[in-house]
Protein backbone atom coordinates (compact mmCIF):
# COMPACT_ATOMS: atom_id res chain seq x y z
CA UNK A 1 0.00 0.00 0.00
CA UNK A 2 1.14 3.52 -1.19
CA UNK A 3 1.81 6.06 1.57
CA UNK A 4 -0.79 7.78 2.48
CA UNK A 5 -3.22 6.34 0.11
CA UNK A 6 -6.42 4.15 1.20
CA UNK A 7 -7.42 1.10 -0.75
CA UNK A 8 -10.58 1.41 -2.30
CA UNK A 9 -11.25 -2.19 -1.39
CA UNK A 10 -12.95 -2.36 -5.27
CA UNK A 11 -10.89 -5.05 -6.86
CA UNK A 12 -8.86 -3.66 -9.47
CA UNK A 13 -9.40 -0.20 -8.66
CA UNK A 14 -6.17 0.63 -6.59
CA UNK A 15 -4.07 0.01 -9.50
CA UNK A 16 -6.02 2.67 -12.14
CA UNK A 17 -6.03 5.54 -9.59
CA UNK A 18 -2.47 5.46 -8.16
CA UNK A 19 -2.71 3.04 -4.90
CA UNK A 20 -6.23 3.98 -3.87
CA UNK A 21 -7.76 7.07 -2.19
CA UNK A 22 -5.76 9.73 -0.94
CA UNK A 23 -6.06 9.88 2.51
CA UNK A 24 -8.53 12.53 4.42
CA UNK A 25 -10.54 12.83 0.97
CA UNK A 26 -13.97 12.96 -0.05
CA UNK A 27 -14.72 10.45 -2.50
CA UNK A 28 -17.97 10.58 -4.90
CA UNK A 29 -19.46 7.30 -6.59
CA UNK A 30 -22.45 8.43 -8.69
CA UNK A 31 -24.35 6.75 -10.73
CA UNK A 32 -28.20 5.03 -11.74
CA UNK A 33 -30.31 3.10 -9.81
CA UNK A 34 -28.44 -0.63 -10.04
CA UNK A 35 -25.12 0.80 -10.88
CA UNK A 36 -23.64 -1.20 -7.37
CA UNK A 37 -23.05 2.22 -5.89
CA UNK A 38 -24.54 0.54 -2.66
CA UNK A 39 -21.90 -2.33 -3.19
CA UNK A 40 -19.08 -0.37 -3.60
CA UNK A 41 -19.68 1.69 0.00
CA UNK A 42 -19.95 -1.79 1.96
CA UNK A 43 -16.86 -3.16 -0.37
CA UNK A 44 -15.20 -0.13 0.77
CA UNK A 45 -16.27 -0.28 4.61
CA UNK A 46 -15.63 -4.26 4.70
CA UNK A 47 -11.86 -3.63 2.94
CA UNK A 48 -10.89 -1.47 6.06
CA UNK A 49 -12.96 -3.54 8.99
CA UNK A 50 -11.32 -6.93 8.20
CA UNK A 51 -8.28 -5.17 8.83
CA UNK A 52 -8.93 -3.26 11.88
CA UNK A 53 -9.83 -0.42 10.94
CA UNK A 54 -13.06 1.66 12.36
CA UNK A 55 -15.87 2.60 9.91
CA UNK A 56 -19.12 5.38 10.04
CA UNK A 57 -21.82 4.02 8.00
CA UNK A 58 -24.14 7.14 7.45
CA UNK A 59 -27.43 6.15 5.32
CA UNK A 60 -30.58 8.09 4.60
CA UNK A 61 -32.46 5.19 2.95
CA UNK A 62 -31.53 2.40 4.62
CA UNK A 63 -31.97 1.12 8.17
CA UNK A 64 -29.48 -1.01 9.95
CA UNK A 65 -31.16 -4.43 9.11
CA UNK A 66 -31.60 -3.71 5.91
CA UNK A 67 -27.62 -3.20 5.25
CA UNK A 68 -27.01 -5.86 6.43
CA UNK A 69 -29.29 -8.02 5.16
CA UNK A 70 -28.18 -6.69 1.33
CA UNK A 71 -24.89 -7.27 2.64
CA UNK A 72 -25.20 -11.42 3.57
CA UNK A 73 -27.17 -11.74 -0.21
CA UNK A 74 -24.09 -10.41 -1.29
CA UNK A 75 -22.03 -13.21 1.01
CA UNK A 76 -20.29 -10.69 3.36
CA UNK A 77 -21.36 -12.42 6.54
CA UNK A 78 -19.12 -10.38 8.88
CA UNK A 79 -21.05 -7.09 8.91
CA UNK A 80 -23.19 -7.94 12.23
CA UNK A 81 -19.72 -9.00 13.80
CA UNK A 82 -18.36 -5.58 13.43
CA UNK A 83 -21.23 -3.68 14.73
CA UNK A 84 -21.16 -5.89 18.16
CA UNK A 85 -17.50 -5.34 18.04
CA UNK A 86 -17.96 -1.50 18.05
CA UNK A 87 -15.69 -1.53 14.67
CA UNK A 88 -18.85 -0.39 12.66
CA UNK A 89 -21.04 2.67 13.35
CA UNK A 90 -24.24 2.88 11.21
CA UNK A 91 -26.24 6.12 11.49
CA UNK A 92 -29.56 5.80 9.80
CA UNK A 93 -30.55 9.76 9.03
CA UNK A 94 -33.49 11.33 8.06
CA UNK A 95 -32.56 14.63 5.98
CA UNK A 96 -35.74 16.48 7.54
CA UNK A 97 -33.85 16.15 11.46
CA UNK A 98 -31.05 17.74 10.42
CA UNK A 99 -31.74 21.74 11.25
CA UNK A 100 -28.34 22.81 10.84
CA UNK A 101 -27.18 20.56 8.24
CA UNK A 102 -23.44 21.45 7.73
CA UNK A 103 -23.19 21.62 11.64
CA UNK A 104 -25.35 18.93 12.95
CA UNK A 105 -24.14 16.47 10.19
CA UNK A 106 -20.25 16.55 10.98
CA UNK A 107 -21.04 16.88 14.42
CA UNK A 108 -23.27 13.51 14.19
CA UNK A 109 -20.17 11.83 12.70
CA UNK A 110 -17.77 13.21 15.08
CA UNK A 111 -19.81 11.93 18.35
CA UNK A 112 -20.28 8.64 16.70
CA UNK A 113 -16.57 7.53 16.44
CA UNK A 114 -13.85 9.48 17.96
CA UNK A 115 -11.35 7.08 16.76
CA UNK A 116 -8.48 8.37 14.87
CA UNK A 117 -8.68 8.29 10.74
CA UNK A 118 -11.91 6.23 10.39
CA UNK A 119 -13.19 4.89 6.60
CA UNK A 120 -16.39 7.18 6.36
CA UNK A 121 -19.76 5.91 3.91
CA UNK A 122 -22.44 8.09 3.20
CA UNK A 123 -25.06 6.47 1.36
CA UNK A 124 -26.70 8.09 -0.30
CA UNK A 125 -26.04 11.79 -0.13
CA UNK A 126 -29.40 13.11 -0.49
CA UNK A 127 -28.95 16.69 -0.75
CA UNK A 128 -31.94 18.02 -1.99
CA UNK A 129 -34.32 17.08 1.01
CA UNK A 130 -32.25 19.16 3.36
CA UNK A 131 -30.20 21.59 1.29
CA UNK A 132 -31.66 24.40 0.66
CA UNK A 133 -30.82 25.32 -3.10
CA UNK A 134 -29.26 29.03 -2.20
CA UNK A 135 -27.50 27.25 1.21
CA UNK A 136 -26.45 24.02 -0.92
CA UNK A 137 -22.82 25.06 -2.37
CA UNK A 138 -21.55 26.69 1.25
CA UNK A 139 -22.92 23.38 2.99
CA UNK A 140 -21.97 21.10 1.31
CA UNK A 141 -18.68 22.60 1.28
CA UNK A 142 -18.52 22.96 5.03
CA UNK A 143 -19.33 19.55 5.71
CA UNK A 144 -17.25 18.02 3.09
CA UNK A 145 -14.27 20.47 5.25
CA UNK A 146 -15.35 19.04 8.43
CA UNK A 147 -15.34 15.17 7.09
CA UNK A 148 -12.33 15.69 5.64
CA UNK A 149 -10.90 16.59 9.36
CA UNK A 150 -12.14 13.33 10.49
CA UNK A 151 -11.13 11.03 7.92
CA UNK A 152 -11.80 9.41 4.46
CA UNK A 153 -15.13 9.33 2.93
CA UNK A 154 -17.16 7.73 -0.01
CA UNK A 155 -20.00 9.54 -0.63
CA UNK A 156 -22.70 8.02 -2.83
CA UNK A 157 -24.89 9.71 -5.22
CA UNK A 158 -27.97 8.93 -7.08
CA UNK A 159 -27.88 10.11 -10.66
CA UNK A 160 -31.29 12.01 -11.57
CA UNK A 161 -33.71 9.30 -13.58
CA UNK A 162 -33.65 11.13 -16.12
CA UNK A 163 -29.93 10.87 -16.62
CA UNK A 164 -29.79 14.51 -17.10
CA UNK A 165 -26.88 15.81 -14.37
CA UNK A 166 -26.00 19.18 -16.04
CA UNK A 167 -29.31 21.13 -14.64
CA UNK A 168 -28.72 24.26 -12.71
CA UNK A 169 -29.79 23.57 -9.20
CA UNK A 170 -30.06 19.70 -9.11
CA UNK A 171 -26.87 19.15 -9.98
CA UNK A 172 -24.09 18.53 -6.87
CA UNK A 173 -21.21 20.30 -6.85
CA UNK A 174 -18.66 18.02 -8.17
CA UNK A 175 -15.74 20.33 -7.88
CA UNK A 176 -16.11 19.99 -4.02
CA UNK A 177 -14.81 16.14 -4.15
CA UNK A 178 -11.66 15.09 -4.57
CA UNK A 179 -12.17 12.24 -6.51
CA UNK A 180 -15.08 11.47 -8.51
CA UNK A 181 -16.09 7.81 -9.95
CA UNK A 182 -19.24 7.28 -12.60
CA UNK A 183 -20.54 3.77 -12.46
CA UNK A 184 -22.99 3.43 -15.29
CA UNK A 185 -25.38 0.70 -16.71
CA UNK A 186 -26.72 0.12 -20.19
CA UNK A 187 -28.20 -2.75 -19.89
CA UNK A 188 -27.62 -4.59 -22.44
CA UNK A 189 -25.98 -7.86 -20.98
CA UNK A 190 -22.49 -7.40 -22.56
CA UNK A 191 -19.13 -6.09 -21.34
CA UNK A 192 -19.20 -2.82 -21.84
CA UNK A 193 -22.33 -1.93 -20.38
CA UNK A 194 -21.27 -1.93 -16.24
CA UNK A 195 -18.22 0.19 -17.10
CA UNK A 196 -16.43 2.50 -14.63
CA UNK A 197 -15.02 6.27 -14.80
CA UNK A 198 -12.65 8.10 -12.86
CA UNK A 199 -13.51 11.52 -13.74
CA UNK A 200 -11.78 12.66 -11.11
CA UNK A 201 -8.59 12.32 -9.03
CA UNK A 202 -7.24 15.42 -7.44
CA UNK A 203 -3.77 15.73 -7.16
CA UNK A 204 -2.97 12.17 -8.60
CA UNK A 205 -2.54 10.26 -11.55
CA UNK A 206 -5.63 8.25 -12.79
CA UNK A 207 -6.45 5.80 -15.42
CA UNK A 208 -8.68 7.50 -18.27
CA UNK A 209 -10.04 4.88 -20.06
CA UNK A 210 -13.79 3.46 -19.77
CA UNK A 211 -13.15 0.02 -17.71
CA UNK A 212 -15.79 -2.63 -17.68
CA UNK A 213 -16.59 -4.48 -14.54
CA UNK A 214 -18.70 -7.05 -12.94
CA UNK A 215 -21.08 -7.49 -9.75
CA UNK A 216 -19.68 -10.93 -8.06
CA UNK A 217 -22.13 -12.34 -5.08
CA UNK A 218 -19.01 -12.77 -2.57
CA UNK A 219 -16.38 -10.52 -4.18
CA UNK A 220 -18.55 -7.54 -4.76
CA UNK A 221 -17.27 -4.81 -7.70
CA UNK A 222 -14.47 -6.33 -10.05
CA UNK A 223 -12.74 -4.21 -12.61
CA UNK A 224 -12.16 -5.92 -15.83
CA UNK A 225 -9.31 -3.92 -17.02
CA UNK A 226 -7.47 -4.84 -19.56
CA UNK A 227 -3.31 -5.10 -19.02
CA UNK A 228 -2.98 -2.38 -21.91
CA UNK A 229 -5.12 -0.06 -19.91
CA UNK A 230 -3.13 -1.25 -16.75
CA UNK A 231 0.11 -0.53 -18.42
CA UNK A 232 -1.12 2.85 -19.28
CA UNK A 233 -1.58 4.14 -15.74
CA UNK A 234 1.95 3.30 -14.45
CA UNK A 235 4.92 5.57 -15.42
CA UNK A 236 7.53 5.15 -18.19
CA UNK A 237 11.26 4.81 -17.22
CA UNK A 238 11.74 4.65 -21.02
CA UNK A 239 12.47 8.31 -21.61
CA UNK A 240 14.46 9.05 -17.97
CA UNK A 241 17.86 10.67 -19.77
CA UNK A 242 15.23 13.28 -21.45
CA UNK A 243 14.40 14.44 -18.00
CA UNK A 244 17.66 14.27 -16.96
CA UNK A 245 18.93 16.15 -19.92
CA UNK A 246 16.28 19.05 -18.91
CA UNK A 247 17.34 19.18 -15.47
CA UNK A 248 20.46 20.00 -16.54
CA UNK A 249 19.00 22.83 -18.73
CA UNK A 250 17.71 24.67 -15.46
CA UNK A 251 20.76 24.93 -13.85
CA UNK A 252 21.40 28.34 -15.93
CA UNK A 253 18.25 29.12 -14.53
CA UNK A 254 19.05 31.05 -11.69
CA UNK A 255 16.49 31.31 -8.58
CA UNK A 256 14.16 29.22 -10.67
CA UNK A 257 16.63 26.36 -10.96
CA UNK A 258 15.51 24.76 -7.62
CA UNK A 259 11.53 25.11 -8.83
CA UNK A 260 12.24 23.94 -11.78
CA UNK A 261 14.19 20.65 -11.21
CA UNK A 262 11.55 19.59 -8.28
CA UNK A 263 8.62 20.15 -11.20
CA UNK A 264 10.56 17.75 -13.65
CA UNK A 265 11.21 15.53 -11.22
CA UNK A 266 7.68 15.51 -10.38
CA UNK A 267 6.54 15.30 -14.09
CA UNK A 268 9.35 12.55 -14.47
CA UNK A 269 7.61 10.11 -11.42
CA UNK A 270 4.25 10.58 -13.21
CA UNK A 271 5.08 10.02 -16.86
CA UNK A 272 2.78 7.59 -18.47
CA UNK A 273 2.42 8.71 -21.88
CA UNK A 274 4.00 6.84 -24.73
CA UNK A 275 5.06 9.89 -26.24
CA UNK A 276 8.64 10.81 -26.02
CA UNK A 277 8.35 14.42 -23.32
CA UNK A 278 11.28 16.51 -24.89
CA UNK A 279 8.88 18.43 -26.84
CA UNK A 280 7.26 19.14 -23.62
CA UNK A 281 10.06 19.67 -21.48
CA UNK A 282 11.49 22.09 -24.09
CA UNK A 283 8.91 24.28 -24.32
CA UNK A 284 8.42 24.76 -21.06
CA UNK A 285 11.92 25.62 -20.23
CA UNK A 286 11.48 28.03 -23.08
CA UNK A 287 8.45 29.78 -21.13
CA UNK A 288 10.09 29.62 -17.98
CA UNK A 289 13.16 32.15 -19.59
CA UNK A 290 10.71 34.41 -20.30
CA UNK A 291 11.65 37.24 -17.84
CA UNK A 292 13.68 35.14 -15.74
CA UNK A 293 16.00 37.17 -13.47
CA UNK A 294 13.46 40.43 -13.98
CA UNK A 295 11.02 39.20 -10.84
CA UNK A 296 13.19 39.21 -7.44
CA UNK A 297 11.51 36.51 -5.19
CA UNK A 298 10.99 36.98 -1.66
CA UNK B 1 -9.50 -10.76 -19.38
CA UNK B 2 -8.59 -13.39 -21.92
CA UNK B 3 -11.42 -11.98 -23.83
CA UNK B 4 -10.06 -8.66 -23.28
CA UNK B 5 -7.15 -9.43 -24.82
CA UNK B 6 -8.65 -10.84 -27.84
CA UNK B 7 -10.80 -7.40 -28.35
CA UNK B 8 -6.74 -5.42 -28.35
CA UNK B 9 -5.49 -7.66 -30.46
CA UNK B 10 -8.09 -7.51 -33.19
CA UNK B 11 -7.95 -3.57 -32.73
CA UNK B 12 -3.96 -3.64 -33.06
CA UNK B 13 -3.98 -5.78 -36.37
CA UNK B 14 -6.68 -3.85 -37.48
CA UNK B 15 -4.60 -0.53 -37.09
CA UNK B 16 -1.52 -2.16 -38.77
CA UNK B 17 -3.17 -2.15 -42.00
CA UNK B 18 -1.79 0.10 -44.54
CA UNK B 19 -3.64 2.89 -44.86
CA UNK B 20 -5.49 2.80 -41.67
CA UNK B 21 -4.87 6.41 -39.57
CA UNK B 22 -7.25 5.03 -36.52
CA UNK B 23 -9.32 2.55 -35.11
CA UNK B 24 -11.89 3.40 -32.46
CA UNK B 25 -14.19 1.08 -30.81
CA UNK B 26 -17.37 3.06 -29.26
CA UNK B 27 -20.00 2.24 -27.37
CA UNK B 28 -23.38 3.08 -28.49
CA UNK B 29 -23.78 6.07 -26.28
CA UNK B 30 -20.87 7.54 -28.31
CA UNK B 31 -17.72 6.81 -25.32
CA UNK B 32 -14.66 5.53 -27.06
CA UNK B 33 -14.06 2.02 -25.18
CA UNK B 34 -10.91 1.53 -26.84
CA UNK B 35 -8.55 3.59 -29.38
CA UNK B 36 -5.76 3.17 -31.98
CA UNK B 37 -4.37 6.45 -33.37
CA UNK B 38 -1.33 7.97 -34.13
CA UNK B 39 0.63 11.13 -32.15
CA UNK B 40 -1.53 14.28 -32.48
CA UNK B 41 -3.02 15.23 -35.71
CA UNK B 42 -5.96 17.75 -35.78
CA UNK B 43 -7.82 16.38 -38.33
CA UNK B 44 -8.59 13.06 -36.81
CA UNK B 45 -8.90 14.65 -33.51
CA UNK B 46 -12.10 16.92 -34.64
CA UNK B 47 -13.32 13.45 -36.81
CA UNK B 48 -14.04 11.96 -33.22
CA UNK B 49 -15.18 14.96 -31.61
CA UNK B 50 -17.97 14.59 -34.46
CA UNK B 51 -18.26 10.98 -34.18
CA UNK B 52 -18.87 10.76 -30.43
CA UNK B 53 -21.54 13.43 -31.25
CA UNK B 54 -23.29 11.75 -34.01
CA UNK B 55 -22.70 8.35 -33.40
CA UNK B 56 -26.15 7.31 -31.94
CA UNK B 57 -27.84 9.26 -34.76
CA UNK B 58 -26.09 7.62 -37.69
CA UNK B 59 -26.69 4.23 -35.75
CA UNK B 60 -30.36 4.63 -35.52
CA UNK B 61 -30.55 5.80 -39.39
CA UNK B 62 -28.64 2.62 -40.04
CA UNK B 63 -30.90 0.45 -37.80
CA UNK B 64 -33.81 2.24 -39.71
CA UNK B 65 -32.46 1.16 -43.21
CA UNK B 66 -30.81 -2.34 -41.97
CA UNK B 67 -26.92 -1.41 -42.73
CA UNK B 68 -24.45 -3.23 -41.74
CA UNK B 69 -21.72 -0.56 -42.64
CA UNK B 70 -21.82 2.95 -43.64
CA UNK B 71 -18.97 5.14 -44.54
CA UNK B 72 -18.72 8.50 -44.60
CA UNK B 73 -16.15 10.95 -46.71
CA UNK B 74 -14.34 13.71 -44.74
CA UNK B 75 -11.53 15.28 -46.80
CA UNK B 76 -8.82 12.90 -47.41
CA UNK B 77 -10.37 10.45 -44.67
CA UNK B 78 -12.79 7.69 -45.07
CA UNK B 79 -14.50 6.85 -42.01
CA UNK B 80 -16.35 3.51 -42.31
CA UNK B 81 -19.00 2.64 -39.16
CA UNK B 82 -20.03 -0.98 -38.44
CA UNK B 83 -22.01 -2.20 -35.63
CA UNK B 84 -19.91 -4.51 -33.72
CA UNK B 85 -22.60 -5.83 -31.00
CA UNK B 86 -25.51 -4.57 -29.19
CA UNK B 87 -23.74 -2.14 -27.44
CA UNK B 88 -20.29 -1.20 -29.85
CA UNK B 89 -20.04 0.11 -32.81
CA UNK B 90 -16.15 -0.11 -34.51
CA UNK B 91 -15.17 3.22 -36.89
CA UNK B 92 -12.33 2.40 -39.18
CA UNK B 93 -10.68 5.92 -40.05
CA UNK B 94 -8.76 5.28 -43.68
CA UNK B 95 -6.76 7.34 -45.59
CA UNK B 96 -7.73 7.70 -49.46
CA UNK B 97 -4.72 5.69 -50.95
CA UNK B 98 -5.81 2.71 -48.58
CA UNK B 99 -7.03 -0.49 -50.32
CA UNK B 100 -10.59 0.16 -49.08
CA UNK B 101 -11.84 -3.74 -49.88
CA UNK B 102 -9.39 -5.05 -47.88
CA UNK B 103 -10.05 -2.52 -44.95
CA UNK B 104 -13.69 -2.95 -45.41
CA UNK B 105 -13.57 -6.61 -45.11
CA UNK B 106 -11.19 -6.63 -41.94
CA UNK B 107 -13.14 -4.09 -40.04
CA UNK B 108 -16.03 -6.39 -40.50
CA UNK B 109 -14.38 -9.25 -39.69
CA UNK B 110 -13.14 -7.47 -36.48
CA UNK B 111 -16.55 -6.73 -35.73
CA UNK B 112 -17.55 -10.13 -35.61
CA UNK B 113 -14.82 -11.16 -33.09
CA UNK B 114 -15.11 -8.31 -31.29
CA UNK B 115 -18.87 -9.47 -30.82
CA UNK B 116 -17.85 -12.87 -29.28
CA UNK B 117 -15.56 -10.66 -26.98
CA UNK B 118 -17.98 -8.40 -25.15
CA UNK B 119 -21.19 -10.63 -25.64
Amino acid sequence: MKKGRISTGIYGLDDLMGGGFRENTINIVRGGTGVGKTTFALQYALFGLNRGEKVIYVTFEMSEEQIIRDSRDLGWVELGEHIDNKNLKIIHLFGEDLTFPSLDFAEIVRKSNPSNNPRIVIDPLTYPTFYSEKEKRKSLSTIFQELRKHGTAVIVLEEPADGNNQQDGSAMPLYLADTVIYLQNLGFGEMYDRTLRIMKNRGSKHGEGLYPYSIETGFGIVINASEKQIERVKPKTTFDDRFKKAIEQTKSMGKLKDLLEARIGVLQKNWTHDEDPSRTLALVLEEEKKGNGKVKRT
Amino acid sequence: MVKLKGLEETLDELYEIEGVEACILYRIDGVPITIRTPGYREHLLETMFWLEKQIKRVLGEMNREGLRETIFYFRNNRILIAPSSKSTVLVTIAEAEANQQLVSLETLRATKIIEECVA
